[in-house]
């Protein structure tokens, strides 16, 4: 979808993790706490500037790049207080006034003149906004990182054909195949089919449950943002 | 205070009064003695079983009905006595009989507490 | 078949599909078939399910794990009001079920319209309040109180849902302004519920109910949900209500209407009485 985003979005070097985000931030592991935001966030906040601030593809990258790089020295962690808002929430907000001084900046720069918006894209729908592309792109990637996880342990684990079946059933882009088509494909009978996806889905709920939890506070908040992942 | 007691109160107390507008009658006013004794008892009988009925059937109408029979079938028994005495007066004594046992049907309904079930 | 190699290419159709099925519980292993979903409420998400051996439906409610302990202390709550659970399991991936009587009938929001008697209205939020005192009792509370959440069944049974084991947050309008919910705040939340179901222009004896219920103050509120259906009984019978200074003549238009008939009766007695009096042929 976004070829030019790569950055930070490959990144998978923390997948599933028992620490709760501000475990690990206080823990002395902030770099490591960045680190799984950036994995999960990199692409949501790249959305949001490019279309909360009209900002170009470069810049809308440089202003990301920038404000993941800079968030360790603003004690980013240590100012989230989770009985106000989800991180999720604060981290958005956090990148509205990043964005915002930036944005203030670049314009006392380029007075006189030439400040190019750029057009915001062919995927923006126009009744979304920026708050719901980020909602909208932080699930995306939510599932992402976690099908990630799922092939891999699917595949260390010796359990390809779950993979396969759910790789077949449900990530299926147009129409759905029967069960009985993803049967033949993958040579297992039709019954077989929905205990290998019932098994895939559930690894899935938690695989997408513990990347979740890497980056919330704790138990509490992670039920609230699960509320929303689930439809 | 349980319905039975309710009605005997009610039902001494309005008997009682209402023999004793007999005094406002010159005819009767000698008589007021007997008629108070007499409208005390009948009252009492019709609270008793008002009261009774009250325990059984929980309707302020129907306790209203029954109080008012009631009240209307002593009146007419004390009014045939009365005429065998020799005068007529079964207006005067029922009209405001039934009345009277119709506002005792309503205390027992309205007061009081059922015998617990 | 094309599908896609690599999930990072994920469309927004495939995405909500995700989100669909993964939330899904897995019923393998139970008796239950899962046929749809019926709600979410704060504790958890409500599916409509078939019972494979005994062929009815239930609902089932998924809660997550950590939940699960208080959920058990609201499944032992017993009481006509409050939705009888059937069986309680867990599911493979770790979260409680709780499979539960499956009520059809109509929610209050929609059963307290036009035309619907004030002594109907008071019925239903008498039953909700005798199931928030019964929980009460037992050390439960509600939380989450509101014309959503209470249902009137086919036969005029009432049931008070989707008790809450956690703070939610609330329903503005019926969420107590206190951080911390006790029984009080569930009080605050069905005088919300008595105005709720009030029709325009209410009695104001009942609006004054309603009012002292949802006092800010939690110490002005009533004490127990008992004493504020005492003063609901007081308004059904006729009576001054503890929640209300009614001025002079409301007292005697009230006593006449509680008493119209005694004082009919007495009127009846006087004119008996004068008729025979006056009476030219006695």
């Amino acid at each position: 979808m976004d070829p030019d985003t790569a950055i930070g979005g490959g990144r998978d070097r923390f997948p599933s993790t028992e620490h709760s985000l501000l475990e690990a931030a206080a823990g002395g592991l902030a770099p490591e706490a960045l680190e799984r935001v950036a994995a999960l966030y990199w692409k949501p906040v790249y959305r949001f500037i490019r279309l909360k601030f009209h900002k170009d593809n470069e810049d809308a990258k440089d202003l990301t790049q920038g404000f993941f790089s800079s968030a360790l020295e603003r004690d980013f962690f240590a100012r989230f207080d989770p009985s106000k808002a989800s991180f999720r929430t604060y981290l958005r907000m956090a990148v509205e006034r990043f964005a915002w001084n930036a944005h203030a900046a670049g314009k006392c720069r380029k007075r006189g003149g030439d400040v190019a918006f750029e057009p915001v894209g062919e995927d923006a729908a126009l009744t979304e906004s920026p708050e719901e592309a980020f909602d909208r792109e932080w699930r995306r990637q939510l599932f992402r990182l976690a099908l990630r996880d799922l092939r891999k342990l699917c595949e260390s684990a010796g359990r390809e054909v779950e993979w396969r079946v759910l790789e077949a059933y449900d990530l299926a882009e147009d129409a759905r195949p029967s069960y009985a088509a993803v049967g033949e494909q993958l040579g297992i009978p039709e019954t077989s089919v929905t205990n290998y996806l019932a098994r895939a889905r559930r690894t899935l709920r938690k695989l997408v449950q513990d990347r979740m939890r890497g980056v919330t506070s704790g138990e509490r908040e992670l039920r609230e943002e699960m509320r929303r992942v689930w439809k | 205070m349980n319905k039975i007691v309710v009605g005997l109160v009610a039902g001494v107390v309005l008997g009682a009064l209402d023999g004793a507008t007999a005094w406002f009658y010159p005819e009767t006013r000698p008589l007021i003695g007997g008629i108070v004794a007499g409208s005390t008892f009948k009252g009492m009988l019709v609270g008793l079983a008002s009261g009774w009925f009250a325990r059984k059937v929980d309707s302020i109408k129907w306790g209203v009905v029954a109080g008012a029979a009631l009240g209307l079938l002593l009146a007419f028994g004390v009014a045939v006595m009365d005429a065998a005495s020799g005068q007529q007066h079964y207006l005067e004594i029922m009209l405001p009989g039934f009345v009277t046992g119709a506002i005792i049907g309503f205390s027992t309904q309205r007061m009081g507490t059922r015998k617990a079930a | 078949m094309e599908v896609n190699s690599d999930p990072a290419d994920l469309s927004d159709s495939v995405v909500d599909h995700l989100r669909q099925v993964a939330g899904l519980p897995d019923l393998s292993g139970t008796r239950y078939e899962l046929e749809g979903e019926i709600g979410r409420g704060g504790m958890g998400v409500v599916y409509q399910a078939r019972d494979r051996q005994l062929e009815r439906r239930v609902a089932l409610k998924v809660v997550e794990a950590a939940l699960a302990g208080e959920a058990a202390l609201i499944a032992r709550l017993e009481h006509p009001a409050i939705v009888p659970i059937y069986e309680a399991g867990t599911l493979p991936d770790g979260r409680a079920f709780y499979a539960m009587k499956r009520v059809t009938g109509v929610r209050l929001d929609r059963y307290a319209g036009a035309g619907r008697p004030v002594a109907e209205r008071l019925r239903v939020i008498r039953r909700v309040g005798e199931a928030l005192a019964f929980a009460h009792s037992r050390g439960a509370i509600h939380r989450d109180l509101k014309p959503q959440n209470v249902m009137v069944g086919e036969f005029g049974e009432v049931y008070v849902m989707d008790w809450g084991v956690e703070a939610v947050g609330g329903t503005p309008g019926f969420r107590a302004p206190e951080a911390r919910l006790d029984q009080r705040s569930d009080i605050y939340a069905l005088g919300a519920l008595l105005q709720f179901v009030l029709p325009a222009p209410a009695p104001a004896a009942l609006s004054a109910i309603a009012r002292k219920a949802m006092s800010a103050e939690a110490g002005c509120r009533y004490g127990d949900v008992e004493e504020m259906l005492a003063d609901i009984g007081r308004f059904e019978d006729g009576l001054a209500v503890t929640a209300w200074r009614e001025p002079p003549m409301h007292r005697v238009a009230r006593f006449w209407s509680r008493n119209a008939l005694l004082l009919w009766l007495l009127t009846a007695y006087a004119a008996v009485k004068l008729g025979i009096f006056f009476w030219p042929y006695r």
